[in-house]
């Protein structure tokens, strides 16, 4: 693969659990796709990740027998024939699925899977990793192989807040460009009592993107197992995704904003 | 009250180092001291002892217990050693011994020993409940919370939390705490700890309820190994009746470990219109290979709407397997609870989610007197 130009690859992260990341993934995919690009999404929440189950596929092969194959001859691999096709309305992007049984996640290889990722960067335009929520072995490799590293957060109550503030820190510490990683909000208007103003303040800079809550939206889009942003396009939620993906595409750098103020008590906590 | 001691130790350079931190330490008087555990016998009734230390590196002396047990039935028993043991522990306490030291030890130590094991004893048949879920979020972290408050009240036996969820443990946000040892702390240097000193590196929230927190850093996790974990765990029985062990999601070696040594494992999950259920069933599939499952493993589903006995049998019948108890969503209780340091159940006793937790935790002591009684 020598001088071959390898696509972007959008790792989505978290440091808290049930953010959205699987589904900010689909619907960054198949924005991509609507776009015009040829995307694959690759499910690396390997033990429960829900793609499959988002998009209603039914997959025969997935990334557990991608590292089989690559096992018998890394030279010689090629991903394609692992890949699950998503069709709706003329937008089609691949799906590299997670292991059907559990066994094989638990035994799956940070190092094979880097390979395979690797592989797929050279047949696609735009590689979309959904990952867990922990900096495990994988996801910090995935994380390295990301061009971007979408950061997933919400803001509901303080445990959050605090694993957030202690995931982007050690992200930071890592030596990643700071155009590198893209700290997003997703639920912005959700039932809660915390000032976004403080939550950017403790975090040392603004979000990059905020995404609102539309819970009713997106449970409709799971059900339907079609991605928001091609079923709902008129959804709030459906419509800053899009705009998520515009700025990623157009390579947007944004300029830091304005520092607010931090409340007492939330200086209290985390000081 | 002060504590009249026999001390009984066979080495005579540790007797004499022994007898002077007794005679150092406040609230102790050494009665009587002894190099062979047949002369106490005889010899140490007309001292009238409310203590005896009993050396046990000589394995022989550990058939004397029940004789000292019988011939001073108002003295507690504790023995003593140069190492600890969990089977040892177990067995002296099954023995009719109070606790176990280690020695050498300092005057605070043996204070310690005292006002620890002195009351009830050590725990020697505790309850270990690890709280697994197949994804994070689950709502685990406020149902053991509010669960080992509600076990440490209604039962006033020694209650403990272990947070184990390593990189993003929330315990210490959950009480209020600002620990100065952790899980990091606590299993890196357990080889040369006893209950006794173990008990330091957990931080009380009430008279007896403890917690030993997550690490600080996520990083740090790496530094927590499975073999001292798994002693961490076991030398902790020796103090609590029951501990709660909050568990990372998913299946990676700290949940694994944890499920495998504890009594119960809660396979626990929040219901939110996802696929909740089918990752239960696929954790599930993976704990049946136990032989006890249906013993040793439950399940718990949260922020279940309606939260009654039908929607409890529907849940069930769903997964094809009991559900142990189903938890009511309060949202706003929890939140708020949690960004004040507060327990949901104190913020709101009568709320639907608080006498859930209750009922959950008035079951866990039935069954637990009936396993006892």
């Amino acid at each position: 693969m020598e001088g071959a130009r390898s696509g972007i690859v959008i790792t989505v992260f978290s440091t808290a659990s049930a953010v959205g990341k699987t589904l900010i993934s689909i619907n960054m995919a198949a924005e991509l796709a609507h776009e015009g690009h040829h995307v694959c999404l690759a499910d690396l929440d390997l033990q429960f990740g829900d793609v499959s189950n988002y998009l209603k596929l039914s997959p025969t092969r997935t990334v557990a027998d991608a590292q089989k194959a690559v096992q018998r001859d890394a030279d010689a691999f090629d991903p394609m024939p692992f890949l699950t096709q998503y069709s709706y309305k003329g937008v089609n992007f691949s799906v590299l699925a997670g292991p059907l049984e559990l066994a094989e996640a638990y035994n799956m290889s940070p190092l094979t899977i880097a390979h395979i990722v690797k592989q797929l960067q050279y047949k696609f335009d735009y590689l979309v990793l959904d990952t867990t929520s922990t900096f495990s072995e994988l996801n910090l490799s995935l994380l390295d192989l990301g061009t971007i590293i979408t950061f997933l957060g919400i803001v509901d109550f303080i445990p959050t807040i605090k694993n957030m503030k202690s995931g982007c820190d050690t992200i930071r510490s890592m030596g990643y460009d700071s155009n590198k990683i893209r700290l997003v909000l997703n639920r912005s208007n959700s039932k809660t009592r915390i000032d976004l103003e403080d939550v950017e303040q403790l975090l040392g800079e603004p979000f990059y993107h905020v995404l609102p809550n539309d819970f009713v939206a997106a449970q409709q889009s799971i059900q339907m197992g079609v991605p928001l942003v091609l079923s709902s396009q008129s959804a709030s939620l459906a419509k800053e995704l899009r705009h998520l993906v515009g700025r990623y595409t157009n390579q947007e750098v944004e300029q830091t904003e304005t520092q607010h103020g931090v409340s007492s008590w939330f200086r209290k906590i985390f000081n | 009250m002060d504590y009249r001691v026999i001390l009984i130790e066979n080495n005579r350079l540790m007797l004499e180092r022994l007898s002077s931190v007794i005679k150092g330490a406040a609230g102790f008087e050494l009665a009587a001291r002894y190099q062979q555990p047949g002369d106490a016998l005889g010899q140490g009734g007309v001292f009238k002892p409310n203590l005896i230390l009993l050396d046990i590196d000589d394995r022989a002396n550990l058939q004397f217990i029940p004789a000292f047990t019988q011939s001073f039935p108002a003295a507690a028993l504790l023995c003593i050693s140069s190492h600890w043991n969990a089977n040892d522990s177990s067995h002296v306490v099954r023995a009719g011994a109070k606790g176990y030291l280690i020695k050498p030890f300092t005057a605070e130590e043996l204070g310690e020993a005292v006002d620890t094991f002195g009351k009830s004893g050590m725990a020697v048949s505790s309850d270990v409940m690890a709280f697994f879920s197949p994804k994070g979020k689950s709502g685990k972290t406020t149902l053991i919370a509010n669960l080992a408050l509600s076990l440490a009240r209604k039962s006033g036996e020694s209650v403990a939390i272990i947070d184990a969820d390593l990189q993003f443990g929330d315990m210490a946000v959950f009480f209020n705490l600002a620990p100065q040892s952790t899980i990091v702390e606590a299993v890196r240097d357990v080889k040369f700890l006893s209950p006794i000193t173990l008990n330091a590196y957990f931080q009380t929230v009430s008279d007896n309820l403890r917690v030993l927190c997550g690490t600080k850093k996520p990083d740090y996790a790496e530094l927590v190994d499975i073999k001292p974990f798994n002693d961490m765990v076991r030398m902790a029985q020796s103090l609590f009746r029951y501990i709660l062990i909050d568990l990372p999601a998913g299946f990676n070696p700290i949940s694994v470990a944890a499920s495998e040594l504890a009594n119960t494992t809660y396979l626990v999950a929040m219901v939110s219109g996802g696929f909740e259920l089918q990752h239960m069933q696929r954790a599930l599939d993976v704990f049946r290979a136990w032989p006890d499952c249906e013993q040793r493993v439950k399940t718990i589903f949260t922020r279940v709407e309606p939260c009654n006995a039908d929607m409890q049998e529907k849940l069930g019948l769903v997964l094809g397997y009991p559900v142990a108890a189903v938890i009511p969503n309060e949202y706003l209780l929890v939140s708020a609870a949690a960004n004040n340091g507060r327990m949901a159940m104190d913020n709101d006793p009568n709320n639907p989610l608080a006498i859930n937790i209750a009922r959950l935790a008035d079951a866990i002591i039935g069954q637990r007197r009936g396993k006892v009684g």
